[in-house]
């Protein structure tokens, strides 16, 4: 039986997060408006109008090209890609295509198991949105809105090789967006769009088979799902003695099944030609200087960093280069500690995360910042208070915006670790419980983690755990 | 006597100064209007009556409430001591491809026939910030696309004024014709191969085309986007040195109009043509045409009174110390025909597209199963011949597989007829040109229905124009004479990018050492 | 000699421009199509250079006249509902149009 490569090339869309539309000064995100509010003459396409370029645009572009190791032009143009549609207000759609923006570029992708795979990068450039039609009773109804709406196109060579690895390619991507500040890359919302381009061969062969096109997949999980299904669909077609042919297949989520699109028998022609309301856009030295300037540290940089510096697990550098307010956070913190990083990043992990999720926040929104993280710490660290008092700690610092210290002098929080006062609390509660006392005696010893809970209530909470057990071991374990 | 025998600047001279009113000056052109117009161009127009075929039919929509709101606005600006704009009280028609807020903006086209625009193009808006008067919009070829004015969808088209039988010219007929006949002092048109300057040659009045991006395109529906210029047309070239001067400059809503310094033209027009070089071009005393078999071109010697007045105004210009260069090379400019029926069928192909029925204009009422069918009746029944001509021409011309022939070799083309101009203009070259001095047109004008339906032919009327719209460079025509059907010669100036104070100053001096020529006493057979 | 726009391409013209004719009106258009393209043959006799460049604007824009890219500044068109009113056809506030032709086949 012979084996099958996968070969996958993923053409995705992303929606930058401008102020305003490429071309006019509508608004970028109009997602929750009513249609065909957010529009003007220009992005509706009406006669007379002409684009005028959103230099905020550009300097976004560039700089997802220069964290893809895409070379960028200098001297760049746009192009008019001619083609009917109702949600193509000009009939046209202003874009790049041979001289665009951004020129080759790459991704080299961590795999789970340890390896990288490299992603090459064919196409980056910019282009703008078209509107949104939804169909009902026969009809399409048209909204204006999104026209305009400043997107880049990025297309991969095809060197993904299975559809977690296109899964993993699209979280890196999206985690990159984010990190860079050019998209909020919410699949759900359309920030972030993905067509799936799809062939199998055997494995061995360097050949391109023929490939279908997997279109209207909204999350990275479809994503997943639907590649999946073709590379079956596939397998088994040339397995049959079939062949594959290039459709265009449409991704039921519901359903989850692949429908064929109406296959172009010829392939559309867009009659490119240099747009010529726009003059070429040129960019100087000091301009691209400025935007590498701007670029910074890179997710999968930092990750690796984490790895080699700090020496944490890869679980928890991915944790915490997920984003760049927890990665800014999770450093500073360290700095302040000044000791294991690894213990901040337990805490972080533990704690902090989960407070960031209830209050859904990001980690430069907290008002516990990251010194106090790290005093936090070195208070449990030196016994001053004890690991419980130290998590409840951070909630009230957060709540309060207070310092630590501060708090623990308020509510005299220090840990009870005077051996004298914990013995005559321990003594007190032994008495107070004879029957529970001659249990544990025979036997029964899960009893103890009663007993322990009884000497923290009474010191309420401040019981220093580790001298406590001891001693209430001694006590427990002694015969009158 | 009537306001509309002053020039524009005399007219907003008076008003300023109070001595005229611009409520008069309104009243004036209104009747003017009423006197020779007839009806104004409409989509079903019946049969052409005989009083039809007298009268010269520049108007789509006449604006009149807004003429008349501006004209008060006007007054009571200068009752109370203020200044109301240089184009204060001159009354202004817009050729109808402009979008103007609250008007029909129709293209002469069937598709756009109940389009009312929401927002204003930027030079109506200098104009009426001004102080003009917009009486309304006027005729053209349908979309611009045309020599003659016939192609419009509203009929009847505009007819010459110094000959109704004949067209005015185009695609700015109504432009050329509504100053003519004195229905107003200036006119915003466009120019694209010669669609200002040819029909301004037609109908002897001034025309000015300035370099590409001088003037904001924002507002004007597109034809061909690398070559369209809005330009002025006037009685005479102060008066469009003036307009111009209002209108040009950057804007912020148009990526290709020029940051370049808006001088003052009024400043230097009479500084006299002394020790400046003026070309003539052996390549622009011929014209030629195309066989009808074999698309060879056929090289034809210029009607004789046309050279003529092109030679005499040559000589004038010498009498007033200006030096004739004779024997300019433009090998190129023969290709200025061939290279614009591809690059602007390419353009206007695309342009035309957002014409489907979905958001404005024309949709069909004919039945339809589909969104498919909807397309194709509304752009079959929208468009007429002369637009379906452009827009299949720009596919083809454009498609991948011919996109290389074709397309681009007509960008390389340009490029050479560019670098013709460069020559001749080059200070340190052998001719060192101040200025080109050629014919306007290869003809004057023709009589209506003489040539629509050769599409080719009607295309080479623009063959001595169009190489300054693939250049960008600015051009002006201005009346020569008459020829002895009693019509009108225009002589057209060219000059280098940014050259318009050189054209104007120019043509200005021409005026002057003609001003007393017989030819200038003559009056247009509507206002006989 | 075949005409350049034979029929069947002109067919395909017609398709591509979104357009219906009756036979004369595209048995005309056609003819005119391949007059002009007699002229438009033309530009082959032009010696071109290999370096000669494409020109989609005649003028030049140096530095100092290009116009500023745009600053990134919401300005909200004042009448949004000026321009719906031009539709031919609106319903809650969507243009309507009928659907496209889609053959979903399995």
């Amino acid at each position: 039986m012979t084996e099958y490569e996968t070969v996958i090339g993923l053409e995705t869309h992303i929606q930058l997060n401008t102020e305003t539309k490429i071309f006019c000064a509508c608004k970028a995100d109009s997602w929750e408006d009513p249609p065909n509010t957010n529009i003007c003459p220009v992005c509706a396409g009406l006669p007379g109008v002409l684009p005028v370029l959103n230099e905020a645009v550009v300097r976004k572009g560039a700089l997802l090209a220069a964290a893809m190791h895409s070379e960028f032009r200098l001297k760049s143009f746009f192009d008019r890609k001619n083609y009917f549609y109702p949600d193509l207000p000009k009939g046209y759609q202003i874009s790049q295509y041979d001289m665009a923006l951004g020129n080759g570029g790459y991704l080299d992708l961590p795999m789970p198991d340890g390896s990288i795979r490299h992603v090459g990068i064919t196409k980056l450039h910019m282009e703008e949105d078209a509107g949104k039609t939804k169909y009902e009773n026969g009809r399409r109804y048209v909204d204006f809105n999104r026209c305009g709406v400043p997107l880049v196109e990025m297309v991969t060579e095809p060197d993904l090789r299975s559809a977690d690895e296109a899964a993993q390619y699209l979280i890196r991507l999206r985690q990159l967006l984010r990190w860079l500040g050019i998209s909020e890359a919410d699949m759900e919302k359309g920030h972030l769009r993905c067509d799936a381009n799809v062939s199998i061969r055997p494995v061995g062969s360097t050949v391109l088979n023929t490939k279908t096109e997997i279109k209207n997949v909204n999350s990275i999980e479809a994503v997943r799902t639907a590649i999946i299904k073709e590379v079956e669909r596939q397998v088994e077609l040339v397995e049959s003695g079939g062949r594959v042919e290039a459709w265009t297949l449409d991704w039921d989520d519901t359903h989850h099944r692949l429908t064929k699109m109406r296959s172009k028998e010829t392939e559309a022609d867009y009659r490119y030609f240099r747009e010529p309301d726009l003059l070429p856009l040129e960019l100087d030295e000091a301009w691209r200087e400025g935007v590498l300037a701007d670029l910074p540290e890179l997710p999968l940089e930092r990750r690796a960093r984490f790895l080699q510096d700090y020496d944490l697990p890869e679980y928890d550098a991915d944790i915490l280069t997920a984003d760049r307010p927890i990665s800014d956070y999770f450093e500073a913190a360290v700095a302040a500690y000044a000791g294991d990083p690894k213990v901040v990043s337990n805490w972080i992990m533990n704690e902090i995360l989960r407070m960031l999720n209830e209050q859904g926040i990001s980690a430069d929104q907290l008002l516990l910042k990251p010194d106090q993280l790290a005093a936090v710490i070195r208070m449990v660290d030196s016994g001053t208070i004890n690991n419980a008092t130290g998590k409840a700690l951070l909630s009230k610092v957060q709540q309060t915006g207070k310092s630590p210290l501060e708090i623990v002098d308020a509510e005299g929080l220090a840990q009870l670790s005077d051996d004298a006062a914990l013995q005559s609390v321990i003594d007190q509660v032994l008495a107070a419980h004879p029957d529970e006392v001659m249990s544990f005696r025979s036997g029964k010893e899960g009893l103890f983690g009663w007993f322990m809970g009884q000497v923290m209530r009474e010191t309420r909470g401040k019981a220093d755990p580790q001298l406590t057990k001891q001693l209430l071991l001694d006590a427990l374990s002694k015969r009158d | 006597m009537s306001a509309l025998d002053y020039a524009a600047h005399t007219i907003a001279q008076k008003v300023n100064a109070g001595e005229l009113s611009a409520v008069e000056v309104l009243e004036d052109a209104l009747a003017r209007i009423e006197q020779v117009e007839g009806r104004h161009g409409a989509l079903d127009y019946g049969e052409l009556t005989d009083e039809d075929r007298k009268k010269v039919h520049a108007f789509i929509t006449l604006t009149q409430d807004r003429a008349y709101a501006q004209a008060r606005q006007v007054d009571a600006l200068v009752s109370a001591g203020k200044l109301a704009g240089p184009l204060a009280g001159v009354p202004l028609s817009i050729k109808d491809i402009f979008c103007v807020k609250d008007t029909p903006s129709t293209a002469a086209s069937r598709i756009l026939s109940n389009f009312v625009a929401p927002y204003t193009a930027t030079a109506v808006e200098r104009l009426e910030s001004a102080g003009a008067l917009t009486l309304g919009k006027v005729n053209l070829d349908e979309f611009t696309h045309g020599s003659s004015t016939e192609s419009s969808a509203f009929q009847p088209s505009t007819r010459n004024p110094w000959d109704p039988d004949r067209v005015p010219g185009g695609s700015s007929g109504g432009s050329a014709a509504s100053v003519a006949a004195g229905e107003v002092m200036l006119s915003l048109g466009t120019d694209t191969a010669g669609s200002i300057r040819q029909p301004a040659a037609f109908c002897g009045v001034v025309g000015l085309k300035p370099t590409y991006g001088r003037v904001s395109r924002y507002g004007l529906i597109a034809f061909g986007s690398s070559l369209d210029c809005p330009g002025s047309v006037a009685r005479d070239v102060r008066d469009a040195a003036l307009m111009l001067g209002v209108m040009a400059g950057a804007d912020p809503r148009d990526s290709t109009a020029s940051l370049h310094p808006v001088p003052d033209y009024l400043a230097i027009l009479s500084e006299g043509v002394k020790g400046l070089r003026i070309g003539l071009s052996p390549d622009y005393m011929q014209i030629a045409f195309p066989d009808p078999q074999t698309g060879a071109l056929i090289r034809q010697e210029l009607p004789a009174e046309i050279r003529n007045a092109t030679l005499r105004a040559a000589e004038a210009l010498a009498d007033q110390g200006a030096e004739i260069v004779e024997g300019v090379p433009m090998p190129n400019m023969v290709y200025g025909i061939p290279a614009y029926f591809v690059v602007s069928r390419v353009e206007a192909a695309s342009n035309l597209h957002r014409f489907d029925g979905v958001k404005y204009g024309y949709r069909t009422s004919s039945e339809f199963r589909d969104l498919h069918e909807m397309y194709r009746k509304t752009r079959a029944e929208g468009f007429g011949l002369q637009p379906k001509l452009r827009i299949l021409m720009g596919m083809y011309v454009s498609a991948a597989q011919y996109s290389e022939q074709y397309y681009q070799r007509a960008l390389r083309v340009r490029s050479m007829i560019r670098a013709d101009f460069e020559s001749a203009f080059d200070s340190g070259g052998a001719y060192r040109l101040d200025a080109l001095l050629t014919p306007t047109t290869p003809t004057t004008a023709f009589k209506i229905a003489d040539i629509y339906g050769d599409s080719v032919l009607m295309q080479y009327a623009d063959q001595l124009t169009v190489p300054a719209n693939h250049a960008g460079i600015p051009g002006i025509s201005i009346p020569a004479g008459l020829d002895g059907d009693g019509l009108p010669i225009g002589i057209q100036l060219l000059a280098p990018d940014f050259g318009e104070e050189m054209l104007l100053r120019v043509g200005y001096a021409f005026e002057q050492a003609t001003a007393d020529a017989a030819w200038r006493k003559q009056k247009p057979q509507v206002l006989r | 000699m075949t005409d350049e726009i034979f029929p069947e391409l002109f067919e395909r013209l017609v398709d591509l421009a979104a357009f219906a004719f009756d036979p004369a009106e595209a048995e005309y258009l056609r003819q005119e199509l391949n007059n002009q393209l007699k002229a438009i043959h033309q530009l082959e006799a032009v010696p071109l250079a290999d370096d000669v460049p494409l020109a989609s604007h005649g003028v030049g824009y140096p530095p100092q006249s290009r116009p500023e890219l745009r600053k990134d500044l919401w300005v909200p068109f004042e009448n949004p509902d000026e321009i719906l009113a031009q539709a031919p056809q609106v319903e809650d506030r969507y243009l309507v149009v009928p659907d496209i032709p889609h053959t979903k086949l399995d």
